[in-house]
């Protein structure tokens, strides 16, 4: 029997579930070997039999709370994708402001209609089985996913930072040029996209291990002259780096 | 001594012809840097160039390469592998990197037999450029005994000083191969020399033995036995407690041969290729073995490890040291952590 695939989104701009019907040149080959029953951007026809459960979005409100909490009941896996689900991502933007003003400027006199919770990712609050980062998630990383998953293989993210891809890609470092890149810290899997068009790693896939972010604290400290906070609100733009202290 | 002289504007012509049978790989001029990349005319190259950021290793023993395709159907598993032999030819290859090219041609071929890495070698011509000064600051080419390339490079030319009569750049020719001299002759480029341009090679040779500091205060022969007293030097934990395990260092070196093997499917999940990608010992996940048992789990021991590899272990098994010099791994350091100066801290401690 075909695995059963479900797509939901939480709070987010539902990029990551759009992401799966950009891969339209191998949609159809997906849907060959997978039956897809609920997926609010691409059907209408829905069921809760769910054997694999994508979710893009954090969980930021009330409601979301309620629908993971569903979702990880009708789910035999429960898959989070892009870093809204994975590390709250953009959302956790307004863990670090007040939320009377938040509030305010995002809804103006409606705010009272749009209760809101602090914004965590979708470990936070149910057990996930895997996790695929990145803002967006990255496509090319979904599909091998998709069919590790199928083959019955063992699915690994990469354990390695974003030096590596910009290495293996022969792409110049951006230190090269006085550009403080997260590179070092983040989690590869992303092809190092960001810093082959010239732009730093803003950490989007996640902080690659602790070791990485200690080491970030001490040459920071020791080795660049560059302001720790402007470096701490980088790594917290997509909810990388949330109560853990640079060591 | 001197096989033949030609001008630069010989040697690019030699090159169009190398491109009429062959890919073209050389300098060529990108975000205010150089690196080695595909041209398809000589004059895309700069040949002025001072160092490019990688080294041409890659176009022998490629980042990620398909090493054979796999089929699972009715008849069973089948393979095939697959293997480059479109003919190259590496052009502007300075010392430090054909001596690592030397390397990694003895690796792939000693024990381990690798035809993915020799089939796409023996179709490559190598023109390789001398440096009359280092490149560039830091590097220690020199004390590595890799600033000349006497073998390797299939033709080797030398910027010879200006003689006073053109303005055009001329390089004095070595042959290094048959092949090489085959080329040169048969293409009748550029001149003999005569025994003014012998002298100002010599000149040349002279000028360059001053130009190149030395910036190890031990001759490479000594460093193994300098490694094997620094096991437990506390500079391994002082200086990898920056490391990233970033693999920088690594994937930067033209010397560094590790990969790791994967599978690629294809969407029919019946077919597909195992790929090989470059890998390097200072990853955290590089010594994981069964049961999720790292052997080198600290930074520590990886940097250690990456340290004896370059001027202890490879030097005893292959005669040459790991390392040429070239001081990639130290500018490609986001944290700053450098080779030689690990090499000079340790010469202070013993
Ligand atoms: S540009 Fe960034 S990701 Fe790329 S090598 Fe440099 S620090 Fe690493
Ligand atoms: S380079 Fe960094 S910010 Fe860019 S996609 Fe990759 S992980 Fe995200
Ligand atoms: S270890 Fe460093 S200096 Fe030596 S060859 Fe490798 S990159 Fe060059
Ligand atoms: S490049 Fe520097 S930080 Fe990265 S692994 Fe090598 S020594 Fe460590």
């Amino acid at each position: 029997m075909k695995p059963r695939i479900a797509i939901f989104s939480l709070t987010s701009c539902e990029g990551c579930s759009l992401a799966i019907l950009e891969l339209e040149d191998c949609l159809l080959d997906i849907l060959g070997a997978v039956e897809i029953v609920n997926f609010r951007e691409g059907m209408t026809e829905r069921s809760w039999d769910i054997d694999i459960g994508f979710v893009d979005g954090a969980v930021s409100t009330p409601e979301d709370m309620k629908e993971i909490e569903h979702f990880r009941e009708c789910s035999k896996v429960l898959v989070a994708i892009g870093a809204c689900a994975t590390h709250g991502g953009l959302n956790t933007l307004k863990n670090y402001q007040d939320e009377s003003d938040y509030r305010k400027y995002v809804y103006g006199d409606q705010a009272a209609r749009f209760p809101t919770i602090p914004a965590q990712p979708l470990s936070g609050v149910v057990d996930v089985d895997y996790q695929l980062p990145g803002c967006p998630m990255v496509k090319e990383e979904f599909l091998e996913f998709v069919k590790v998953v199928l083959t019955g293989r063992t699915w690994h993210l990469p354990e390695d930072p974003v030096c590596v891809e910009c290495k293996r890609n022969g792409t110049l470092c951006l230190y090269e040029k006085g550009i403080m890149c997260l590179g070092p810290v983040t989690r590869a899997g992303c092809n190092a996209i960001c810093p082959s068009y010239g732009a730093k790693c803003e950490g989007c896939r996640g902080v690659v291990h602790d070791e990485a972010l200690k080491a970030a604290g001490i040459n920071l400290r020791e080795q660049y002259d560059v302001d720790l906070q402007d470096v701490l609100a980088d790594l917290r733009m997509f909810g990388a780096y949330q109560e853990k202290t640079l060591p | 001594m001197l096989d033949r002289v030609v001008s630069q504007s010989q040697l690019l012509a030699l090159v169009d012809e190398l491109a009429l049978s062959r890919r073209i790989v050389g300098p060529v001029r990108r975000s205010d840097r150089h690196f080695y990349g595909p041209v398809d005319r000589a004059d895309k190259l700069d040949l002025d160039f001072k160092y490019c950021v990688y080294s041409p290793k890659a176009a022998l023993f490629p980042a990620d390469q398909t090493l054979f395709e796999f089929q699972t159907g009715p008849d069973g598993f089948q393979t095939s592998p697959v293997y480059d032999e479109s003919p190259l030819a590496l052009v502007g290859v300075h010392p430090c990197d054909i001596n690592a090219i030397r390397l990694l041609d003895r690796v792939f071929s000693n024990t381990n037999i690798d035809e993915h890495y020799l089939s796409r070698r023996r179709q490559t011509f190598i023109v390789g450029i001398d440096c009359p000064t280092p490149c560039t600051s830091g590097v220690f080419c020199r004390d590595m005994k890799a600033n000349e390339a006497r073998e390797g490079a299939d033709i080797m030319c030398s910027p010879l000083p200006p003689n006073g009569v053109s303005d055009d750049v001329r390089y004095g020719v070595v042959f290094g191969t048959d092949a090489g001299r085959e080329f040169v002759l048969y293409s009748h480029a550029g001149d003999p020399p005569t025994v003014d341009d012998e002298r100002a090679s010599e000149r040349y040779i002279s000028d360059k033995a001053r130009a190149f500091p030395q910036s190890i205060p031990y001759d490479v022969d000594a460093l193994p036995e300098l490694l094997e007293r620094s096991y437990d030097s506390l500079l391994w934990e002082a200086t990898a407690r920056r490391c990233y395990s970033c693999g920088s260092c690594n994937l930067s070196c033209p010397t560094c041969y590790c990969f790791n093997t994967y599978d690629r499917l294809e969407m029919t999940l019946t077919s597909g290729t195992r790929q090989r990608e470059w890998d390097g010992c200072q990853l955290r996940s590089f010594a994981v073995v069964a049961g999720d048992h790292n052997f080198r789990a600290k930074a520590a021991a990886r940097l250690r490890h990456r340290i004896y590899r370059k001027a202890k272990w490879v030097k005893e098994r292959e005669g040459v040291a790991g390392c040429v010099g070239c001081a990639r791994c130290d500018r490609a350091c986001t944290a700053k952590i450098s080779s030689v100066e690990i090499y000079n801290q340790l010469a202070e401690e013993v």
